[in-house]
């Protein structure tokens, strides 16, 4: 593809170094990602509450209302990284949008769809009616919409594919990658969701054994299959990727092995834990460690999915040349709001949740 | 300009109008209804009023169902459809402003949070916790509105960041803060006669009466910030702004009578807001949703007003509606527009009418289509190949005034202009040929699949 059919930089300076963009896109990301997992995987989790046996139906009542705070957790966590991605690579992700979209535009529509489903599931269950099929049309609008952004992010890295993908959108989905990462994005949401429900069932749940035993053995034994797929579909994913870029990323030392191996070796630790549970309500302590490892492979495969795409647009951003012009004083505003309405958020979620009426006082 | 283009039949300037007008309504209830809620809801704790309790917490359900659900992916809608119909001018407001949006983020999770924790709590927390959380909501949705009028005023009326390209100066511009008190009117408005129809479903005759005629008092004061900001408004625009759409002679006829429309649909509202205070007993729900639709056509109105007198600008003076930089219009007369927009040419063939095509994609398909919404098959029908050479010459002489105004440190006076409400043409005269014989091409052809001008039809972005 010629050179100039990628758009030139912002004639506009960089508010602020780089780096700064990297660190804060990462962190945004990474808690955008926690919420989104929750969703995803609940949602499916929720479909698929038949097999928690006895449990059925207070797992879908714990993933409907765990859901109907987490969508909107995902939704405005995932303003922040989307912000930095414009700052730092906008030229590049306006351009692969654009090229795809109807699809990248239809996923408010399924956004949208997938929230009110929550609610109205939601509301059926209370009603004492389990729908399946509003459940399944939930869960298909969420696997919607992840395969939506693994196809933009795919297509955004890769200015090559995009006159092929302006004359077919079809071609859109023909990335060697696409099902290895978009099975990745699915198998972590289930996964690490599965292990949570599993923890909840066994520590926190009030429910009759029978009931929390059902949820904990459904957990552990998705938790434990989305685990063992993932270590499969990792290996696929990392021979999809194209030579050139697996090599230079391989070339990139510590800096990028380190992180790669450290999520190799979550991932066995996690089948490894998970394997060693025969009595999940009795081993609690095991299940808290193997969320801990499945958010810590979280942590550590956006660090290198974040790498790789540096890699991916070398070649495109080579000579790339950003004036920075920070603007101090306009980021320590942000800064101090960020951490007091960080700060009041959980001084008033901690008041609200401890906050209880002696009997006979008045209530809200 | 050097982006691709998304190729949409009823015009990409509708669908941002139809998501962007969506979202402002959704989001300035959002904003009313927290202040009235947290109102409500304190007059209710401190008079043990049951009836404005039931009152708060009837509206708080749909303040959520609304403002964190509709609201926030309406929300990324704008971002979503801006970025796929106006990279260019989406990338200049990210880069002047992220800290300022990001800031705006930062109040939008506290915003969300308190919204959910408010609905979850009810009947469960001590009525003090609860009150914390409703003005938690209503202070984080209110800063969310300060922050976000900065960066809409911005576009509209830059002022001193033209010359310094400081954040503040872009921020504290000359309509910001008439803006606010303005969309802060509105706000209370939208809430006060929403909050009315959840009024409506109080059984008790009296109490119905009292919430009524408190939530009118609501609405006149909020008809009245409204209409003193709408003046002020219209009092810190530049003359060369009012002139498309304000005094005795609009540039724009149609943006004079959405003034007019959203000016006695705010006079509306407040008469339903005194009817509604000396009679509260008359008020039934039809009464209360034309009042709703009211209030809908004054934001909506101001809105339109807003976008409309931006022309034909993004941000004014800085950038045109085609992506075009005011200070790149002297560099593409002498390089050619097609040099530079790379994505109009591809599939097109090597033809005059294909260069023409890419040139019409290049600089006018941001707001024109061909055959949809303001399409130029229909606009150039009565023009001969002269008459088209001349009007697109004059466009593009259009383009020296910038350039002028520009050295000489001064926007220009649109008003002077052939063309006031049109971005300058740029490119080689070959180019302004091109666009000629692409324009006359669409004569020849009948609007169907079997055209001409449908046989150079390119790869769409899908």
């Amino acid at each position: 593809m010629p050179a100039s059919l990628i758009p030139q930089p912002d004639p506009a300076a960089l508010p602020g170094p780089p780096w700064l963009f990297h660190v804060l896109w990462l962190v945004t990301f990474f808690l955008h990602l926690l919420f989104v997992n929750t969703v995803l995987g609940g949602s499916l989790l929720a479909l698929a509450a038949g097999g928690a046996g006895a449990g059925r139906l207070a797992l879908r009542r714990l993933l409907l209302g765990m859901n109907s705070w987490a969508i909107s957790g995902a939704i405005t966590l995932g303003i922040a990284p989307l912000l930095f991605t414009q700052v730092l690579l906008g030229r590049f992700f306006y351009s692969a949008t654009i090229h795809w979209a109807w699809p990248w535009f239809s996923m408010l529509g399924l956004l949208t769809v997938g929230y009110y489903l929550n609610y109205l599931g939601k509301r059926a269950l209370a009603a004492g009616r389990e729908r399946v099929g509003m459940l399944a049309l939930e869960a298909a609008c969420f696997v919607g919409v992840a395969l939506i952004q693994v196809t933009i992010h795919l297509l955004h890295m890769q200015p090559g594919r995009w006159e092929a993908v302006a004359a077919s959108g079809r071609a859109a989905l023909g990335d060697p990658t696409f099902v290895p990462r978009a099975l990745h994005f699915l198998l972590a949401a289930v996964g690490v969701t599965a292990a949570a429900v599993a923890l909840w069932a066994a520590r926190w749940s009030r429910e009759p054994e029978p009931v929390r035993k059902g949820i904990a053995g459904f957990g552990v034994r998705v938790a434990l299959a989305a685990a063992a797929l993932q270590v499969v579909d990792g290996v696929w994913l990392l021979l999809a990727v194209p030579r050139e870029v697996l090599r230079a990323f391989m070339r990139g030392g510590a800096a990028t092995m380190l992180p790669l191996t450290l999520g190799i070796l979550l991932a066995l630790g996690l089948v490894a834990v998970l394997s060693l549970v025969r009595d999940p309500l009795g081993r609690p302590r095991l299940l808290r460690h193997a969320v801990e490892l499945a958010v810590a492979a979280i942590a550590v495969m956006v660090l290198t999915r974040h790498q790789l795409r540096e890699f991916y647009l070398a070649a495109a951003r080579a000579g790339e040349d950003l004036a920075v012009q920070p603007q101090w004083d306009v980021f320590t505003l942000f800064l101090v709001t960020f951490l007091v309405c960080v700060g009041l958020t959980v001084w008033a979620l901690h008041r609200a949740a401890t906050d209880r009426p002696a009997p006979g006082e008045p209530t809200a | 300009m050097d982006y691709p283009i998304w190729d949409l039949a009823m015009g990409g300037g509708v669908l941002i109008g139809i998501v962007a007008i969506a979202h402002v309504v959704v989001s300035h209830f959002a904003v009313g209804g927290g202040i009235v809620i947290a109102l409500a809801e304190t007059l209710a704790v401190g008079r043990r009023d049951r009836a404005m309790r039931d009152l708060a917490k009837r509206s708080s359900w749909m303040l959520v169902l609304v403002s964190t659900v509709f609201g926030a992916i309406s929300g990324v809608g704008i971002w979503v459809t801006i970025g796929l119909v106006a990279p260019a001018a989406t990338s200049a407001l990210i880069h002047t402003y992220v800290w300022g949006w990001a800031t705006e983020w930062a109040f939008f999770v506290l915003e969300v949070a308190m919204a959910l924790a408010m609905v979850a709590t009810w009947e469960k927390v001590r009525p003090r916790t609860h009150l914390w959380l409703s003005w938690l909501y209503a202070f984080a949705a209110f800063a969310s509105l300060v922050i976000i009028q900065g960066i809409l005023a911005f576009m509209l009326t830059p002022g001193r960041w033209l010359q310094t390209r400081s954040f503040w100066d872009g921020f504290f511009n000359p309509s910001y803060l008439p803006g606010l008190a303005l969309r802060t009117g509105v706000c209370l408005l939208l809430a006060g006669v929403y909050m009315t129809l959840a009024a409506l479903r109080e059984p008790d005759p009296a109490s119905r009466a009292r919430l009524v005629r408190w939530l009118a008092g609501v609405e006149v004061v909020g008809a009245l910030v409204a209409y003193g900001g709408y003046r002020w408004w219209e009092a810190a625009l530049p003359e060369t702004v009012r002139a498309a759409f304000a005094g005795g002679k609009a540039l724009l006829p149609a943006l004079a009578a959405t003034r007019s429309l959203a000016l006695w649909a705010l006079a509306a509202v407040l008469a339903f807001a005194v009817l509604a205070a000396i009679a509260p007993r008359t008020q039934r729900w039809p009464v209360a949703a034309v009042a709703l639709l009211a209030a809908f056509a004054v934001l909506g109105g101001y809105e339109r007003l807003r976008e409309g007198a931006r022309k034909p600008f993004v941000i004014r003076d800085h950038m045109f509606s085609s992506g075009l930089l005011v200070s790149d219009i002297a560099a593409l007369n002498e390089t050619g527009v097609l040099a530079r927009a790379g994505w109009a040419t591809v599939g097109l063939p090597d033809t005059p009418e294909g260069r023409g095509r890419a040139v019409f994609r290049a600089q006018c398909a941001s707001c024109h289509t061909v055959d949809g919404y303001l399409g130029i098959r229909q606009l150039t029908a009565g023009a001969d190949p002269d008459m088209l050479n001349g009007i697109l010459m004059t466009m593009k002489g259009m383009g020296d005034a910038y350039i002028d105004a520009q050295a000489k440190g001064q926007p220009v006076d649109t008003r002077t202009l052939d063309y006031p409400l049109m971005p300058p043409l740029v490119g080689s005269d070959e180019e302004v040929e091109a666009l000629v014989a692409y324009l006359q091409s669409l004569k020849a052809a009948a609007p169907s699949p079997t055209t001409v001008g449908a046989a150079m039809e390119v790869p769409r972005a899908r």
